[in-house]
C-alpha cells in the first residue's frame, strides 16, 4: 500500500525536542485550550457532509461495495448487517470519532487522552516513540501523535495523529459501511480549533484501508460545551439485541425472546432437556 | 454517618480557583504515573486481606439473607446478586478492585481514574465544587476530592475522595456481597503512595451503605508498572452469558443456547411463529 507514509521519521526527529520538554514541568501555555466537553455537530453518519448509507458515496472496492449492499439488504430485512455494535462491541477507529456521545481531551507532555462517554479512551502518544513491535491489536488501535505550532505563535495549535494496529469487526457507521477484514487500516488525523470560533474543533480524518480504492478524507466538526455534565452511556445496560450463534434476536418489552426479522426461526434448543413451557 | 467533605472542599475552593488560572505545576502533585495493577496473587474479592468468600461483611440481617440466597443461587449455576455478567459496569466501590489495570491522570481541577474495562472512568473533581443538585446517578457516581499535603513537604501526598449519587445494581465483588437497593451508598477514599515503596499505591476505602451495620473499611494495594502496555478488556467480546427476561443462559462453544443451571427450562418462544429445529 504505497500511500501508507508513516509519520515515524517526523516523530523520530521530534524525539530530541520532546526529550528536553519532558524534563520540565508540564507547561499548559504551550498547548491549545481544548478544555471542556466536545459534542458532534452532525448526524451519526461517517461523512457528515453527506447522507448516511449509500449517500456517503464511499470509495469502496467492488468486493466491499457488494458486502455493503448485502449489509443494507440485511438491515432492511430487520438484521444488523455488518454492524457489530448491536452486541456492544466497541466501534473502534475511525468510527470512534463520530463521537455519538460526548468526548473530552486531556493533555500531558507525553500522552494526549481522548475520553468518550461510551467507549474506552484513546491514548495518543506524543513522546516521540516509534511504532511498537507486534502490539496486541485493539479496536481503538495504537496512536502516535505530534504537536505542531502551525501559525508560529509558540503555542501548539495542531495535533497530527496516526493510528494503526486495529482489530475488527469495525465499520464506518451503523449502516455497516465496511472496513477490510484484514484490519490493516491506517487512520491519519489532524485536529485543530476553528480560526474564527474557538468553540469549534475540527478533525480531518483520512482512512487508508484495503476496502477502499483510495484514501478517504472526511472532516468532523465538534462544538464545545464549557460547563459540561457528564453521563455514563453503557451499551449493555439496556441492550435489547441478543446474539445467539450467528443470529440476532430481540428481547421484547415483556422480557421474551422475539424474532428480529420476519419469518426468523427460533434458536435451536438442542441443549435443553425440557420441553417448551 | 453521612458527613460530607463538601465543607472542606468549599474551603479549598479559593486555593484552586487561583491555581487553575496558572500553568499546571506538576511538582505540587505526587507522581502516580504509569499503570497500576492488583498485586500478583491477589484475587478479586472486596476485602483482599481475607480469602475469597471467607470474609465477613458487616451486613444487616436482611442483606445477609439476600447474600446467602445469592450464594445458593451461584452454587446452582446462577449469577446471584452479581449483575456484571451482563457487562454492565462494576460501579463504585467495586471498580477499585481494579480487575484490569488502572491509570491515574492528575490535573489541577480534576483527577481522572481510567480503568481498562467497560469504559469505567472516574472523574474526581478537586476544584472545590459542591455537590451538584439533581445530577443523574451513575454506576461510578459523582466524586469530589481534596489534595492533602499530609507530611508538610510542600507537595500533595494524599487524595481524599468522597463519592455519592450512585445507581445500581452493584455488588462488592463477584460473590455477590450486596449493596442496598436504595443506592444511597457513600464511598470515602484515601489514596496515597507507600512511604517505603513508591511503586505501591494504597487506597483506604470506606463504604457507608444501608445494607451494612457500620462503615466498612478495606485497604486496596496496587503495584506500579512504569512501562505500561495497555490492552482493551472488552466484556462483550467473549461474554457467553445470555440474559432473557430474568433468566441467565449460556452460549455453548458451538453457538447454541444452553442452560446455565441444572434442569433450567428453555426460554419461552411465544413470539416465534415457526417451530423449533
Amino acid at each position: 500500500m504505497p500511500y501508507r507514509n508513516s509519520i515515524g521519521v517526523v516523530v523520530l526527529a521530534a524525539v530530541f525536542v520532546t526529550a528536553v520538554a519532558d524534563a520540565r514541568a508540564h507547561d499548559e501555555a504551550k498547548y491549545p485550550d481544548w478544555y471542556g466537553q466536545w459534542l458532534r455537530t452532525g448526524g451519526i453518519q461517517w461523512d457528515p457532509s453527506k447522507p448516511i448509507g449509500r449517500g456517503q458515496q464511499a470509495p469502496l472496492t467492488p468486493e466491499y461495495q457488494a458486502i455493503f449492499e448485502a449489509s443494507l439488504a440485511d438491515q432492511t430485512a430487520g438484521g444488523v448487517g455488518n454492524d457489530a455494535r448491536y452486541s456492544c462491541f466497541p466501534v473502534g477507529m475511525p468510527r470512534l470519532m463520530s463521537v455519538i456521545f460526548p468526548m473530552e481531551f486531556i493533555f500531558s507532555p507525553k500522552i494526549t487522552y481522548v475520553l468518550f462517554e461510551n467507549n474506552m479512551p484513546r491514548r495518543i502518544y506524543t513522546d516521540g516513540r516509534s511504532w511498537p513491535k507486534d502490539p496486541e491489536p485493539t479496536f481503538a488501535g495504537y496512536s502516535i501523535g505530534k504537536w505542531i505550532d502551525e501559525d508560529g505563535d509558540s503555542r501548539f495549535d495542531v495535533l497530527e495523529v496516526e493510528t494503526r494496529y486495529m482489530k475488527g469487526p469495525r465499520t464506518f457507521e451503523g449502516t455497516g459501511l465496511p472496513l477490510h477484514k484484514d484490519n490493516q487500516t491506517v487512520v491519519k488525523e489532524k485536529f485543530y480549533l476553528d480560526r474564527s470560533n474557538a468553540d469549534i474543533l475540527h478533525d480531518e480524518i483520512t482512512t487508508i484501508d484495503h476496502a477502499l480504492t483510495r484514501p478517504w478524507t472526511v472532516t468532523k466538526n465538534f462544538r464545545r460545551e464549557r460547563s459540561p455534565s457528564w453521563l455514563e452511556n453503557d451499551c449493555s445496560e439496556d441492550n435489547h439485541h441478543i446474539a445467539i450463534g450467528k443470529e440476532n434476536y430481540f428481547l421484547s418489552a415483556d422480557g421474551y425472546l422475539m424474532p428480529a426479522k420476519k419469518g426468523q426461526a427460533p434458536p435451536d434448543l438442542r441443549y435443553f432437556r425440557q420441553s417448551l413451557r | 454517618m453521612r458527613s460530607p467533605i463538601g465543607s472542606i472542599a468549599l474551603a479549598a475552593a479559593m486555593i484552586f480557583a487561583a491555581t487553575s488560572t496558572q500553568a499546571f505545576d506538576e511538582t505540587k502533585y505526587p507522581d502516580w504515573s504509569g499503570q497500576w495493577r492488583r498485586p500478583a496473587g491477589v484475587g478479586n474479592q472486596w476485602d483482599t486481606s481475607k480469602p475469597p468468600r471467607q470474609g465477613r461483611a458487616p451486613l444487616t440481617a436482611e442483606y445477609q439473607a439476600i447474600y446467602e440466597a445469592n450464594l445458593k443461587d451461584q452454587a446452582a449455576g446462577g449469577q446471584g446478586t452479581d449483575p456484571t455478567y451482563t457487562c454492565i459496569p462494576d460501579g463504585m466501590p467495586r471498580a477499585m478492585n481494579v480487575i484490569f489495570p488502572m491509570e491515574i491522570v492528575i490535573q489541577p481541577n480534576i483527577t481522572h481514574i481510567m480503568i481498562e474495562y467497560l469504559s469505567m472512568l472516574r472523574r474526581i473533581h478537586t476544584d472545590g465544587r459542591d455537590w451538584p443538585e439533581n445530577a443523574e446517578p451513575s454506576f461510578m457516581g459523582y466524586s469530589i476530592g481534596k489534595w492533602v499535603d499530609e507530611d508538610r513537604r510542600g507537595r500533595y501526598d494524599v487524595l481524599e475522595i468522597e463519592t455519592r449519587n450512585l445507581k445500581g445494581p452493584r455488588a462488592f465483588d463477584a460473590s455477590g456481597i450486596p449493596l442496598h437497593a436504595d443506592n444511597r451508598t457513600i464511598v470515602k477514599e484515601r489514596i496515597y503512595l507507600d512511604k517505603a515503596d513508591p511503586d505501591i499505591l494504597h487506597d483506604e476505602v470506606t463504604t457507608i451503605d444501608n445494607a451494612l451495620t457500620r462503615p466498612w473499611t478495606v485497604t486496596k494495594n496496587y503495584h506500579r508498572v512504569r512501562k505500561a502496555v495497555w490492552v482493551e478488556a472488552i466484556c462483550a467480546e467473549g461474554n457467553q452469558h445470555v440474559r432473557i427476561g430474568k433468566e441467565n443462559y449460556m452460549l455453548s462453544a458451538d453457538g447454541y443456547l444452553m442452560p446455565a443451571k441444572k434442569d433450567q427450562a428453555p426460554p419461552d418462544l411465544r413470539y416465534f411463529k415457526q417451530t423449533r429445529k
